[in-house]
């Protein structure tokens, strides 16, 4: 009898062990990421944004008007990054090479250093997950990476594209999934958005805010489920929420790109996005909540909302860093205020907009290089990575910080110098948050800034 | 000739029969044994052995440690529950006729790219029932984003509708959903528009992949199948399809006008699961999937490319190497394949014969393993003429073999990420799956990909199929495709 149950224990520990030894090899690392800062030459200062909003012989007088006023309250810097043709003049008559220009120069730039810093060789890479929304070419982006760095031919490959500016944390659900069937491997994702042939040259305002909110920029990050690499790695993926309101029309509509009256395409954002975008934060964060707040927090909530007092969850009881989606400042403050947070928390989110305008989705990877630069990622910190994209998508998840973090990476000349914030535009076009002057439609706007 | 393939047949039924082999003989000798000595011998003999319990259960511990490990580490199996292609309607139909006089109207500058059009045509395989989107019907043709995703919404709800209807699946049921189609990337995406017709969950876990080629549709089942493994008692939706409409190229150089005349319209929407219980109703169950990127190869990865003519006009330029690239593709991959579907008299063969040439005599000729003998139907992507020629050849197949193929590209064109199903659909049309049969599907794409799959057939398909593309033709075929159609 006894050696019965002696057999048992045996059995029940060795399937333990192996039960651990097969989630351990399931998790997911973030090895090293590398944000992209494109060349000075690239920049998009005010003079410059001015300049290019004023030439657009397409805009009348309130177009002219609602393009500078969005600029303006826009929350972007002096400091963000455009593509070559659009600096150039050429926005109107963009190529196909354009698009594929501001890419290689943002694999070349990130891609190597990211290898050389880790150690890793290209080879050594088994998954390499791209998305890139606006641009989609033959061969896709990720035979292209593959040719630059020579990668092995059994190397798999997916290259996204559509998914909007939450894409970088599909592209990490992929990975995720693949290291749970697929031991000791090395992930490459590449996150990036085309600016280059996607500049609306019409006058529809509904589809001139991107002009004047998205910039250039993109992130890789290399990932690994080797426990080995544990220690050098930044960042262990905890967990991952996605959630998905397409099935509501009024959600799958509010960020979509289609023709103008005229025929000209563009992307068209509505009025209503920052309350979609809401619903879906609240429909993730249910989810979300459960799996990351401490036990003490959940429980005092559901006590609180049981005894019919108003309930608020208190997310720094879980969470110490919050990485939002510098969408816009709106956007900014609507979850900012959603999630009871103050002006502190949110401030990452804030420089990022304001240093690199919105770059889609490898704008919260330049958000949690902020974080890291300004030192504040210590081991055991948890960072709740928050992303929206068109379709309606809410995707977020859950990080831990697995050693003290001080890379100042691109943020390091903003360290340095600890230049204050400011609106660069208030300066020279501040006139227009006062102006009231409405001409009678139809009259062009001839005058030169 | 005769002897030596007979003298071949036996040394094959022999080495792939070798465990029976071993096996039978044993047994007889133990049955007749135990004929011998009768009961009473059986427990005597069981006496004399002298185990104690401890022996026995250590013995009984270490079996089930085993079995226990076993069945922790076996990947879960992954079905295709059925799928559906989508049939175009008659008026989307581009017969010969219609597509040169369109040709001379667009091109008539350039008389010389308009012959080029028709000795493609000529050559192509093609026949006169392929379908191009309403879009492309105007001259000049009308591709705005709208007409896309109007295509786009055709191609795609029909094929769901179908497969929904076949299956009893419902939307809600949904857990994984792949959309793939190379030169159409709308935002929101398509799977997002999916998401959004048939009000899926919002939990699901949908991705939209682009710019794969025509090699996509097994990429996506690749990635479906990594999902389920990860995602117990769930259905997975792959969407396969390549939308014409953005893509259609006005241009006159004549390396690019060759898309033109073969990309025709086409969708199919294919169910995955890894539930039990559709381990019953399940067509096929998935074997094996192998990828192979040559993208590290420069001339390889030139060989389709996306570029601007000089006019600035965006067209698919194919590279004259394509064939060679092809080939050596197939090649890689099927090194990779090779040790998984050939059966073991094979594998010895090629062993042998590699083993000679390292060792013996490097003049000896290198072994090409058969296929035929790993599985019993193919499914190669009818990407054109001459994809089908070459890979004919290397494989060593019958005419039998690349019917599916052929016949295919007769009837629809090429349908790029989707021409594999109607393949499959072909051959179950024509009754030939029976249960226990194997499907291999070979597809091409740029970067340059060749990828693989291996399919075993869960039940057999009995005819007439309900819902096939092929209902209303597969009478007809096999048709005789000559050389050139003279136009």
């Amino acid at each position: 009898m006894e050696l019965i149950m002696l057999a048992i224990c045996i059995w029940t520990l060795l399937f333990s062990f192996y039960h651990f030894c097969k989630k351990r090899d399931q998790c997911c690392y973030l090895l090293h990421y590398e944000c992209h800062k494109p060349s000075d030459d690239r920049k998009l200062n005010t003079e410059l944004s001015g300049s290019i909003v004023a030439r657009n012989l397409n805009l009348g007088h309130l177009e002219y008007k609602f393009m500078l006023r969005a600029i303006v309250n826009s929350g972007i810097g002096e400091d963000s990054y455009g593509p070559r043709n659009i600096i150039d003049g050429r926005e109107n008559s963009h190529s196909l090479e354009d698009g594929i220009l501001e890419m290689d120069e943002f694999f070349k730039d990130t891609l190597s250093q990211l290898f050389v810093k880790t150690k890793v060789s290209p080879k050594e890479i088994d998954l390499l997950v791209v998305n890139v929304s606006l641009l989609s070419c033959a061969p896709s982006l990720a035979s292209r990476i593959i040719n630059m760095y020579q990668m092995r031919d059994d190397v798999k490959s997916y290259n996204l594209s559509g998914m909007g500016c939450s894409a970088s944390i599909i592209s990490i659900n992929i990975v995720s999934n693949f290291f749970k069937s697929h031991r000791n491997s090395m992930a490459l994702v590449v996150t990036s958005e085309s600016i280059a042939p996607n500049w609306y040259s019409g006058n529809d305002k509904s589809m001139m805010l991107t002009n004047c909110l998205f910039r250039s920029g993109g992130c890789t990050m290399l990932l690994t489920n080797k426990p080995a690499m544990k220690n050098r790695s930044k960042l262990q993926l905890k967990c991952l929420v996605r959630t998905h309101l397409g099935a509501s029309d009024e959600a799958y509509t509010c960020g979509m790109q289609k023709e103008d009256s005229q025929g000209i395409l563009g992307f068209y954002l509505d009025k209503n996005l920052p309350k979609t975008a809401k619903r879906a934060f609240t429909q993730n964060i249910a989810i979300i909540a459960k799996t990351c707040l401490s036990y003490t927090e959940l429980l005092r909530y559901f006590v609180m909302k049981y005894s019919k007092k108003k309930a608020t969850l208190n997310f720094k009881a879980g969470i110490d860093h919050f990485c939002m989606h510098p969408g816009g400042t709106a956007v900014i403050e609507e979850i900012r205020k959603g999630l009871g947070l103050n002006h502190e928390d949110v401030e990452p989110s804030k420089m990022s907009l304001h240093r690199f305008g919105n770059t889609s989705a490898s704008s919260l990877w330049y958000v949690l290089g902020y974080m890291e630069a300004q030192k504040r990622m210590k081991k055991g910190d948890k960072l709740w990575m928050i992303g929206f994209g068109s379709g309606f998508k809410c995707n977020s998840c859950v990080w831990e910080v697995i050693r003290d973090l001080e890379d100042a990476n691109v943020w390091e000349d903003v360290i340095k110098n600890e230049k204050e914030e400011v609106n660069p535009f208030m300066d020279r076009f501040s006139w227009i948050n006062q102006d009231t002057y409405d001409p009678p439609p139809g009259s062009l706007f001839q005058k030169k800034m | 000739m005769a002897s030596s393939s007979s003298v071949k047949r036996l040394f094959q039924f022999i080495v792939n029969n070798i465990i029976s082999f071993i096996l039978i003989p044993i047994t007889v000798f133990a049955a007749v044994e135990i004929n011998r000595l009768g009961v009473d011998g059986i427990i005597a003999i069981w006496n004399s052995v002298n185990l104690n319990s401890v022996q026995i259960l250590t013995t009984v511990f270490i079996v089930v440690i085993i079995a226990t490990v076993y069945f922790m580490s076996k990947p879960r199996s992954v079905y295709l529950v059925d799928y559906s292609c989508y049939k175009p309607p008659v008026t989307c139909r581009v017969p010969f006729s219609t597509f040169m006089e369109h040709s001379r109207l667009i091109l008539k500058d350039n008389p010389k790219s308009v012959d080029f059009q028709m000795r493609i045509l000529e050559r192509s395989g093609l026949g006169e029932e392929t379908c191009l989107p309403p879009a492309i019907h105007y001259i000049p043709p009308m591709p705005t984003m709208e007409a896309a995703r109007g295509e786009a919404e055709e191609v795609i709800f029909s094929s769901m509708d179908a497969l929904m209807k076949k299956t009893g699946i419902r939307p809600k049921d949904i857990d994984i959903l792949i959309v793939n189609c190379s030169l159409f990337s709308p935002t929101p995406s398509l799977s997002a528009m999916v998401v959004n017709k048939y009000k899926l969950r919002s939990n699901i876990r949908s991705f939209n992949l682009s710019g794969m080629g025509c090699s996509a549709g097994l990429i996506s089942i690749d990635l479906a199948r990594d999902l389920l493994q990860a995602h117990p008692n769930s259905y997975a939706l792959v969407i396969s399809t390549e939308i014409i409409t953005p893509n259609y190229y006005k241009g006159s150089e004549r390396a690019m006008l060759l898309p033109n005349c073969l990309f025709r319209m086409g969708a199919a929407a294919i169910l995955l699961s890894n539930k039990r219980q559709d381990s019953r109703r399940a067509k096929y169950k998935l074997v094996h999937v192998v990828r192979t990127h040559k993208g590290a190869d420069d001339k390889a990865y030139k060989c389709v490319y996306e570029q601007e003519d000089p006019q600035g006009k965006v067209g698919i330029n194919l590279s004259k190497d394509l064939m060679i690239i092809a080939g050596e593709a197939l090649k890689s991959n099927i090194t990779t394949i090779g040790p998984l579907v050939l059966p073991a008299s094979e594998q010895l063969l090629f062993l042998i014969t590699l083993i000679g040439r390292r060792i013996i005599n490097p003049k000896w000729k290198p072994y090409i393993p058969d296929f035929k003998q790993a599985v019993e139907h193919f499914c190669i992507h009818a990407g054109g003429r001459a994809v089908i020629d070459e890979l004919q050849k290397s494989l060593q197949l019958s005419a039998e073999h690349v019917e599916a193929s052929r016949m295919t590209l007769h009837r629809f064109g090429n349908t790029s990420s989707s021409s594999l199903w109607y393949e499959l659909a072909y051959i179950e049309a024509k009754g030939r799956m029976k249960r226990g049969n194997r499907v291999w599907q070979i597809a091409f794409g740029s970067g340059f990909k060749c990828n693989s799959a291996v399919w075993k057939c869960n039940r057999t398909i009995k005819t007439p199929i309900e819902d096939s593309p092929w209902k209303d033709c597969i009478e007809r075929y096999p048709v005789f495709i000559p050389e050139v159609v003279k136009l």
